[in-house]
């Protein structure tokens, strides 16, 4: 068993004897009796739980609740016990919540403030965002976004920065044990060729509510966030190389300029904690049917590069997904990276989902056409929620192909999603609508080239 | 719109104004204490192991299996849980409720607790509870209206009669220029209180200690006490916070039962957390009803007959039918009237109140309904409600205590621009092409007093403590009732220590029905007065003092000071008082209930109008809030801050209850498949949308003496018709279950 080491409200914390799937959550709360963070579902859907972690790369908020120990070696864990100061002066958030009556029950609220107080320290003044991944049953958010807006320019705190200082003083403790975690990608191409039946952890956005839910045992497991070589965005000429540790955040962030729609739709992939945690690696291996990234990437033409011991190898993103559970991933392969075009202009991503934030797309739809002398010569359309698989909308492209770039042919190609795609009827959407709706995407997005303004993803309020 | 609204000076100045809610420095720095953050020295961990299937019987368990997990320490069957001093099977009293307590191995809804395990860590007890993997003998679940068992219950809601009426609705139908029928569905609805149900159980003797969320502290404890032979006042119940309760966290359920069973037979202390997934069966919800209202109309668009017929779902072993139809009984005028119930039993868990039960989904059948007779008259919606406009209440005939409510429609239309609104459907579009519409609904609630009682004490210096057992879900009630206490001590509310949240205090009553405000408030409010008069008797029998002969009804309290009524160049300070007295304090006691004069004379409701506006995508379906306003007239209005969040938390559960909220269940199974928040949705920030509350003045001079009527749940009300309706004004679809979903818009799109 290896050491964890981290720094805890400032103060170093040395845990020598969890198990590696011991989440954050409850070792502050049963084991270090620090019981301001709240478990309010235990599966990061409601934010109660959150947390401030540092690192070099910076200061984020995180669930604790599917955050595994291990995760947190050598960084800077802040609850809602440090966000005021060392001598009980209240926070700028924490004064603006209890003034503008942002508490109520108060039992989101050190979620709330956490959330807050990061995005404080960042300088990040888009609230509603910031806030996207913190429930309230009280207050209806407004008042919490006053008090967020209210705090905004007012100083940070000293002590809010002094985490990353104090990391430098941290030695990182050896790692060595069952909860292995590799520092490079040739170490973990080693090891997981040897321990092929090996848990692979990324952010643990959906291996933690294995843990938390499904009370799975994992015997073995592998903690990939110390992986710095699967952490980068590449630019190689007209190619992005996007590493599969690299967290659906930093992915947003890079593509805000490049493929705006896709940006945007990765904001709405998750709230803040969740895409500071998960990775983009984790969304294609977990093969999820309804994982919003796949189907964007697969409008984009992206590749999939998979690593098996020294054995590299790269196909189309689409190849990938198999059969609904059923992946082409061999034992002791893993998700290296993808690479995705530097430039798409016709691509469009919709999200659609009963819940504007923090749900589940009932169906997304991902457009990618080029249009060369008025006719398309090239279609790239995918869809999430439409099949047991993300899947390209190969009769529709067919249909579009080589046709004028008109409504008629637009019109004339609608018939060929139900060739594509039998949907399912469940609880977040009909068959019917799946179909209907996916056929409307088609029109919104012809329109959409055509100038006129597309709403889907906007909080039209 | 004020911020403060009057209040008679003999209140002194503080009751009225927007004060901050004292618990909040607490609760930003995360040291506000909830039940499940207890964790005394030796304490146990239980886990409860719940049913897989809706209705059969559990015929094995491995319960060697868990017994030998390391760290389990106990586990509990049906054949070998400690007798209970109770069965859990029989009723006890109005409120109490029949539970699983492991009294045998039947199985009468998904998600029932079916054994127990107790642990030294909680990974531990809950691993022992998978391991015990129970087998069953499953019988087909009856989780639908299709399947249910259909009976007439002899009360709806706790104790609400079945039918009320007058006159002839057929005849009234028989008479009608238009006649209407049309029928609704209101889903399963689930409190997900933030704060997941938690106890901590430690006995000393006969003694015990309970942490754990209340919204009844005092009655709750005699309803504990009676499951384990021991007088209530051995029960020290503490709940200082609750993370919200909204109806579901008044009365004590099984695994709360069996916790403090466990802590008894094992000797040490016991902790229960449910998940949020246990959150989904056995701790209360807001039952499925379908709703048919029958409506008459003449020539000019007033009511004849109001028919309102609700079947309300309950468990198929005990009694809690959502009294929907309630929601006619009081609103709009007609000469005949009737409100009717009955039930089907479904294999799910017993449901219970759940904030404005009753109204709240018969609001939003009603509201919807009022609609459409509006569209069968041509009439615009607003001008609909005030040709129905109730002068005095229907039915009975008595006069309101107050009723603001023209005044609501006015102050919310003005606000809103209603004016402007087309009467037809699909005539408006915003800048970017969504179909918009506008609706509204009228919101009402009843204005109910829970009985209950308060102590008050100015000591020596001047300053003064008072004392009651209240509960504080989240609406402020450690800042409105310090309010009321301090105004009528006639002291800055920094100067009043507010002792509450726990049972050994004078009894608060329930934090419910809307009525905690008024009922401890005035208990509050009289024990402060009583307070003050016997300071005053001191003075004005005292030679002494300045107020020497004034007589005790001859003074003023404000500031800290009694001043003489007629001139107030006499005064004296309390500290002067007492001194010159030499006592060290004076005490008084007070009570709050409803005068039943008042009830007998006088209708006690609460109004106010609701305004929406949604916009609908007009190819996709999606539809979205996009501004709701509401103004309510709920008596006097006592922390301004606190008020309107309590009406924008409601309008917000109205929005969530017509396109969010609904729990499915699997009908093979009869399994609730988005027993979590990831399924079950709650509004995000994101579907929030601009909203404001405005606050109409009433004074109300027979509600009660300190004229509140209760703002916790009326904001629901009307809220979800308004958004309803305003559905139909952008899209001519006209809603008739609810949540509305996307594929009962669409084909009214294409």
């Amino acid at each position: 068993m290896s050491e964890i080491l981290f720094l805890l409200n400032g103060a170093p914390v040395r845990i020598g004897d969890a198990p590696a799937t011991r989440t954050l959550l409850d070792w502050l709360r049963e084991t270090r009796r620090l019981t301001g963070t709240k478990e309010g579902c235990n599966e990061g859907d409601c934010g109660a739980c959150t947390v401030m972690v540092t690192d070099a790369e910076g200061s984020r908020a995180l669930n604790a609740c599917i955050l595994f120990l291990p995760q947190l070696h050598g960084k800077a864990v802040r609850t809602v016990e440090g966000i005021a100061g060392p001598d009980g002066a209240l926070h700028p958030v924490q004064a603006a919540m209890v003034e503008h009556h942002g508490s109520q029950c108060g039992f989101c609220t050190p979620g709330f403030v956490v959330s807050m107080a990061v995005a404080h320290l960042n300088g990040e003044h888009g609230h509603d965002d910031a806030l996207a991944g913190n429930l309230c049953r009280c207050t209806g958010y407004a008042p919490i976004v006053r008090a967020a807006e209210a705090a905004a320019d007012q100083p940070v705190p000293d002590w809010m920065t002094a985490d990353r200082k104090a990391l430098a003083t941290l030695a990182a403790a050896e790692t060595a044990g069952a909860e292995y975690r590799p520092t490079s990608s040739d170490e973990l191409a080693a090891w997981y060729l040897a321990h092929p039946e090996a848990t692979l952890i990324a952010g643990a956005t959906d291996v933690g509510l294995w843990v938390t839910k499904s009370l799975r045992d994992l015997p073995e497991v592998a903690f990939l966030n110390g992986v710095a070589d699967l952490q980068h965005i590449e630019r190689r000429g007209e190619v992005f190389g996007i590493g599969a540790g690299v967290t659906i955040e930093a992915l947003r962030k890079a593509m805000v300029e490049v493929h705006p729609d896709f940006a945007e739709m990765l904001r709405r992939f998750g709230s803040t904690q969740v895409r500071n945690a998960a990775t983009l690696g984790g969304n294609i291996a977990n093969g999820s049917p309804i994982g919003d990234s796949p189907p964007a990437l697969i409008a984009l033409g992206a590749e999939l590069y998979l690593r098996r011991g020294e054995e590299m190898r790269a196909i189309p993103l689409e190849d990938f997904f198999l059969d609904y559970g059923k992946q082409d991933r061999k034992k002791g392969e893993f998700v290296a990276a993808v690479t995705i075009p530097a430039s798409a202009p016709a691509l469009r991503c919709y999200k659609l989902s009963k819940r504007f934030d923090q749900d589940i797309s009932a169906v997304c739809g991902c457009f990618n056409i080029t249009v060369e002398n008025g006719a398309v010569t090239a279609a790239r359309i995918a869809f999430g929620g439409m099949a047991g698989i993300p899947k390209r909308a190969s009769a529709v492209e067919a249909a579009l192909i080589g046709k004028p770039w008109s409504e008629q042919t637009v019109k004339a190609a609608l018939p060929a999603f139900a060739k594509d795609f039998t949907p399912l009827s469940d609880m977040r959407a009909s068959a019917d609508y799946r179909l209907e709706s996916a056929r409307n995407m088609l029109l919104r997005y012809f329109a959409d080239l055509s100038g006129a303004p597309v709403r889907v993803l906007e909080v039209s309020a | 719109m004020p911020d403060t609204l009057p209040f008679p000076p003999r209140m002194g100045s503080n009751a009225g104004q927007p004060l901050s809610r004292r618990d909040g420095p607490l609760k930003v720095t995360g040291a506000a204490t909830f039940a499940a953050d207890n964790h005394p020295e030796g304490m146990l961990y239980a886990v409860p192991a719940t049913a897989a299937i809706a209705r059969g019987r559990v015929t094995g368990m491995n319960v060697a299996a868990a017994r030998a997990h390391p760290g389990v320490v106990e586990v509990y069957t049906p054949a070998n849980r400690p007798p209970l001093m109770h069965d859990p099977d029989e009723k006890l009293g109005l409120f109490g409720m029949r539970m699983e307590a492991l009294q045998n191995d039947s199985v009468r809804y998904a998600g029932q607790p079916i054994a127990f395990v107790v642990a030294e860590t909680l990974e531990a007890a809950t691993e022992g509870a998978a391991l015990l993997a129970p087998e069953y003998a499953a019988e087909p679940a009856r989780v639908t209206a299709e399947t249910g068992e259909r009976y007439t219950p002899e009360r709806v809601g706790f104790g609400g009669p079945l039918s009320v009426g007058a006159g002839d609705i057929e005849a009234g139908l028989a008479a009608a220029a238009h006649r209407l029928e049309t029928r609704f569905e209101t889903p399963d609805q689930y409190h997900n209180a933030m704060e997941p149900h938690a106890l901590v159980a430690q006995w000393d003797g006969d003694k015990l200690t309970l942490d754990t969320p209340n919204q009844a502290i005092v009655m709750a404890c005699g309803l504990f006490a009676a499951y384990f032979g021991i007088p209530a006042e051995n029960i020290h119940l503490r709940s200082p916070f609750l993370g919200g309760g909204f109806g579901s966290k008044a009365v004590p359920t099984g695994a709360q039962i069996l916790t403090i069973l466990a802590a008894r037979e094992l000797g040490r202390p016991v902790k229960l957390a449910l998940t949020r997934q246990q959150m989904f069966g056995p701790v209360g919800h807001r039952a499925r009803t379908w709703q048919t209202l029958r409506m008459g109309l003449d020539g000019a668009g007033k009511l004849t007959a109001l028919h309102h017929h609700s079947t309300g779902a309950t468990s198929s072993f005990d009694d809690f039918i959502e009294p929907a139809a309630a929601a006619s009984r009081t609103l709009y005028a007609s000469p005949a009237i009737l409100t009717t119930h009955d039930g089907i039993r479904l294999d799910t868990g017993t449901p219970g109140a759940m904030r404005a039960p009753g109204e709240a989904s018969g609001s939003a059948a009603l509201e919807v309904a009022i609609d459409e007779a509006a569209e069968v008259c041509g009439m615009n919606p607003l001008a609909f409600r005030l040709a129905n406009y109730a002068e005095v209440e229907p039915i009975t005939g008595k006069p309101y205590s107050s009723k603001a409510l023209r005044e609501c429609y006015e102050a919310g239309a003005k606000a809103f621009g209603w004016a402007s609104r087309p009467l037809a459907p699909r005539q408006m579009r915003d800048e970017a092409g969504m179909l918009t519409g506008w609706g509204m609904g009228t919101a009402v609630f009843h204005c109910p007093m829970f009985p209950a009682s308060a102590e008050a004490v100015i000591r020596a210096d001047g300053t003064a403590v008072i004392r009651t057992s209240g509960a504080d879900m989240g609406q402020g009630a450690w800042t409105a009732l310090a309010q009321i206490g301090a105004a009528a001590l006639g002291l800055d509310p920094d100067q009043v220590e507010f002792e509450s949240g726990h049972s050994h205090l004078p009894d608060a009553g329930v934090a419910g029905g809307s009525g905690h405000t008024a009922s401890a408030g005035q208990a509050l409010h009289n024990a402060g007065e009583d307070a003050v008069a016997r300071l005053a008797e001191l003075a004005s029998t005292d030679p002494a003092s300045p107020l020497y002969g004034t007589g005790n009804a001859g003074v003023l309290a404000r500031r800290g000071r009694l001043y003489a009524r007629d001139d107030e160049s006499r005064s004296e300070s309390y500290a002067e008082i007492l001194a010159r007295a030499g006592k060290p304090q004076v005490e008084g006691t007070g009570k709050g209930a409803r005068d039943p004069a008042s009830a007998e004379t006088y209708a006690l409701q609460a109004h106010g109008a609701v305004f929406a506006e949604v916009k609908v995508d007009p190819e996709l379906g999606q539809m979205r809030v996009s501004r709701m306003i509401g103004a309510f007239a709920a008596g006097r209005i006592i922390n301004p801050k606190l008020a309107r969040s309590q009406y924008l938390g409601g309008m917000i559960w109205g929005l969530s209850f017509a396109l969010h909220e609904e729990a499915i269940h699997d009908r093979r199974t009869g399994r609730i498949v988005n027993a979590d928040f990831a399924g079950y949705h709650v509004p995000v920030n994101a579907d929030v949308p601009e909203m404001e509350a405005i606050m109409i003045h009433e004074d109300d001079p027979h509600v009660n003496v300190l004229g509140v009527k209760g703002v916790g749940e009326i904001g629901i009300t009307g809220s979800v018709g308004a958004v309803a309706n305003a559905i139909w004004h952008a899209t001519g679809f006209r809603p008739h279950r609810f949540p509305v979903r996307i594929e009962d818009v669409l084909p009214s799109l294409s």
